[in-house]
């Protein structure tokens, strides 16, 4: 009997979404236009060394062989976008206030002669001055910093061992180039059973993030059907019919579990192929079965927390606008606090602490041990069993509102 | 039959009791008009029969078993078509009804013949694939009512079933709850309209503040107010007449031209009228010993304003 019940209630809440387009449209289209556009509109923030569209210029006052070998080889390393050169340090001061620029680095007058082979190399040392935009991200001025000074200390070297060279008339030492004798610095990725493999691109790190907290906001159309059933008293209807509140909601967990794992499919497959379309590097899947298993876990897990939560927002609420307003301001907690926003790594200790409570942080752990570490189903099992029981915890919480409000009143 | 015997229900929060020691008695077959206004305990009185609410203290019977296990031995036994539009308007009608059969875990065969006859005793076959959303307000009142239907009750609980319809689809409603009780099945009836009540029910009770004020058949309830006297005057009474008349009928009750008295022997009628005529406010309308459901509702839940 309670198998044709749960089946009535499936095909009714089918049935219901799919008549409603524009219900369809928004849960389905939103979600997909929203991880597109935090996609590009992220895909640096995590990656200090990736190409950048903040400009720099390089203010040359000493217009020396030197100077000009240095600007060079420093626009050769640098990633940042090369806007030429400026004739002094008054206009490089207006074009950064005017924010036309990130950088400008001015040389000065004297660079060449305090080089280790100059005519004033024990004389006075002028300094070399970074300009910057305040707005421009501290880690991209220590990036620059970083580069400039590297750059830098290579040039010296160079001038000094050819004055080594001169002075101990060892022609070899003169025509010594270090860069030759330079050790390349690989970055490896450490996987789960010992792999190792490049480092993954911001993608993989914030696509997941930005899943999670659109499959998180399956609390707003679940609420306001749940709402608008309660308002037109069809639940008040059923319940006379003798049916459990726990069927009632048990009906609603599937048919928005799949349209959550529809939404979460929509949603990789706009990382791996429209982000990389717009512009932005596209998501890498891990190739395996063990490893999509347990990437499919995590996703089903989400799902099963993320519904369970809204079913129980959709219970306290008396309102459409209630239920907006709790389930999304809980959701951008939950997502500020569980390392969306802002990842975790980046908050002070205590918040990294307060992080660890957040459903959304066993869910990002969970992609990330799939999509960064390629773990397979033993490494997901945690995160994924923290999530199944917090939703089982909201359900049960469900249930016991509807029993109270019962009591109160009839409606 | 349904017997309610010292119900009292009271909801948390709330000083006064919504249900106050009801006892009521509702035979099988019977068309039950249950009347009262607003705040009078009709509400809660049918949550507790349609099973929405736990009972705090009483007994509710059916044939003699308790509520509750009658409940649980008959699931579909008692049904409830409450006063809002309670159905999915995005799906059609004969999608609704299917729905609704489906949770009462009717299936297969058994639920193909149940939406039938849904559909015929509501005459819905004819905008069974439409959306209910889009119907009028006498077939969505219908469409309501034949959701109670469907699992085929012994009792129905009927809240306003005609609020908001033309006058065919009211006749056409109260033809089909009259052919229910024909058929043997108790109807629980609550409405505001007292002309509607006063042609369909057979017993009828009025609630007020959670008790019962009055109940029996119509006949019974109509016949205890039958020495009251109604006059319309041709003019306001002068006020020393008045203050003579209330002395000596402490009821009475004046409002411009119209004088009531719940109770006047039959033989001080000629001397009263005498006396009007004399005081300058001869009578126009003479109604006694005549009153309908309406006058007898007004008198007993008195006429001020509930919400």
């Amino acid at each position: 009997m309670n198998a044709t019940r749960l089946l009535a209630l499936w095909k009714k809440e089918s049935l219901a979404l799919l008549r409603d387009r524009h219900g369809l449209a928004a849960l389905f289209l939103m979600p997909m236009i929203f991880i597109l556009v935090m996609s590009l509109a992220l895909r640096d923030a995590f990656d200090v060394s990736a190409a950048s569209d903040i400009g720099y210029v390089i203010v040359d006052l000493d217009a020396s062989p030197a100077s000009a070998r240095y600007a060079e080889r420093l626009r050769a390393l640098l990633t940042f976008r090369d806007r030429g050169t400026l004739p002094d340090e008054t206009a490089a001061h207006g074009a950064l206030s005017r924010g036309e620029l990130g950088f400008a680095l001015v040389l000065p007058a004297g660079f060449a002669a305090a080089q280790p082979d100059g005519a004033a190399a024990r004389g006075e040392r002028p300094a070399l001055r970074l300009l910057v935009d305040p707005v421009v991200p501290q880690a991209l001025q220590t990036a620059f910093r970083l580069h400039a000074e590297a750059e830098l200390g290579r040039l010296q070297t160079e001038a000094l061992l050819r004055r080594l060279g001169r002075t101990l008339m060892i022609p070899e030492l003169q025509a010594l180039d270090p860069a030759a004798h330079g050790l390349p610095l690989e970055t490896v990725a450490v996987r789960a059973g010992g792999g190792a493999a490049p480092v993954p691109t911001s993608v993989q790190q914030s696509v997941p993030a930005w899943l999670i907290f659109s499959m998180f906001f399956v609390v707003i159309p679940l609420a306001a059907v749940f709402i608008a059933e309660r308002q037109h008293g069809t639940l008040q209807r059923l319940a006379s019919q003798q049916v459990p509140f726990g069927l009632i909601l048990a009906g609603k967990l599937l048919p928005f579990f799949v349209v959550n794992q529809i939404q979460a499919v929509l949603m990789v497959l706009v990382g791996r192929y429209l982000v990389p379309l717009a512009g932005g590097e596209a998501l890498v899947l891990p190739s395996g079965g063990g490893t999509l298993a347990a990437l499919w876990l995590v996703s089903a897990a989400v799902s099963v927390a993320a519904v369970c939560w809204a079913l129980l927002i959709a219970s306290l609420t008396r309102t459409t606008e209630q239920a907006t307003v709790i389930g999304g301001v809980g959701n951008i907690l939950m997502g500020a606090l569980g390392g969306i926003m802002v990842p975790a790594f980046f908050m002070p200790d205590f918040m990294q602490q307060l992080a660890r409570f957040s459903p959304m942080s066993w869910a990002l752990d969970g992609f990330h041990r799939v999509l960064l570490h390629h773990g397979g189903i033993a490494q997901v099992l945690p995160p994924a069993a923290a999530l199944l029981c917090f939703g089982l915890a909201a359900l049960g919480a469900a249930i016991l509102m509807n029993l109270r409000a019962r009591r109160a009143s009839p409606r | 039959m349904l017997r309610i015997r010292a119900l009292a229900h009271r909801y948390p929060q709330h000083a006064r009791a919504a249900l106050d020691g009801i006892d009521l008695d509702i035979p099988s077959g019977c068309l039950f008009g249950l009347l009262g206004p607003n705040g009078a305990g009709k509400t809660t009185l049918i949550s507790l029969v349609a099973g929405l609410l736990a009972p705090q203290s009483g007994s509710l019977e059916v044939d003699g078993e308790p509520l509750t296990a009658y409940r649980r031995s008959h699931p579909n036994a008692i049904a409830l078509v409450p006063q809002d539009y309670a159905f999915y308007p995005m799906l059609t009608v004969a999608e609704n009804l299917r729905f609704f059969a489906g949770v009462q875990g009717l299936g297969g065969r058994v639920q193909r013949a149940r939406v039938a006859r849904a559909l015929a005793a509501a005459q819905l076959e004819g905008v069974a694939g439409q959306l209910a959303g889009e119907l009028s307000g006498g077939l969505r009142r219908r469409l309501n009512l034949a959701i109670g239907l469907l699992g085929e009750p012994r009792i129905l609980l009927l809240d306003e079933p005609t609020v908001g319809v033309d006058p065919q689809s009211r006749a056409f409603l109260l033809d089909t709850i009259r052919a229910l009780a024909d058929d043997g099945r108790s109807v629980i009836y609550t409405s505001h309209y007292m002309d509607e009540v006063q042609a369909l029910c057979e017993r009828i009770a009025i609630l007020d503040l959670g008790r019962v004020l009055a109940q029996g058949t119509l006949h019974e309830l109509l016949r205890e107010g039958a020495a009251s006297l109604v006059l319309r005057l041709a003019r306001p009474l002068p006020e020393p007449c008045a203050a003579t008349l209330r002395a000596r009928h402490p009821e009475l009750l004046l409002s411009d031209a119209e004088l009531r008295l719940p109770a006047l022997p039959a033989d001080a009628l000629p001397a009263l009228l005498a006396e009007l005529a004399a005081a300058g406010s001869p009578a126009e309308a003479v109604s006694y010993g005549q009153q309908n459901l309406e006058t007898l509702f007004m008198r007993l839940t008195r006429r001020s304003l509930r919400d």
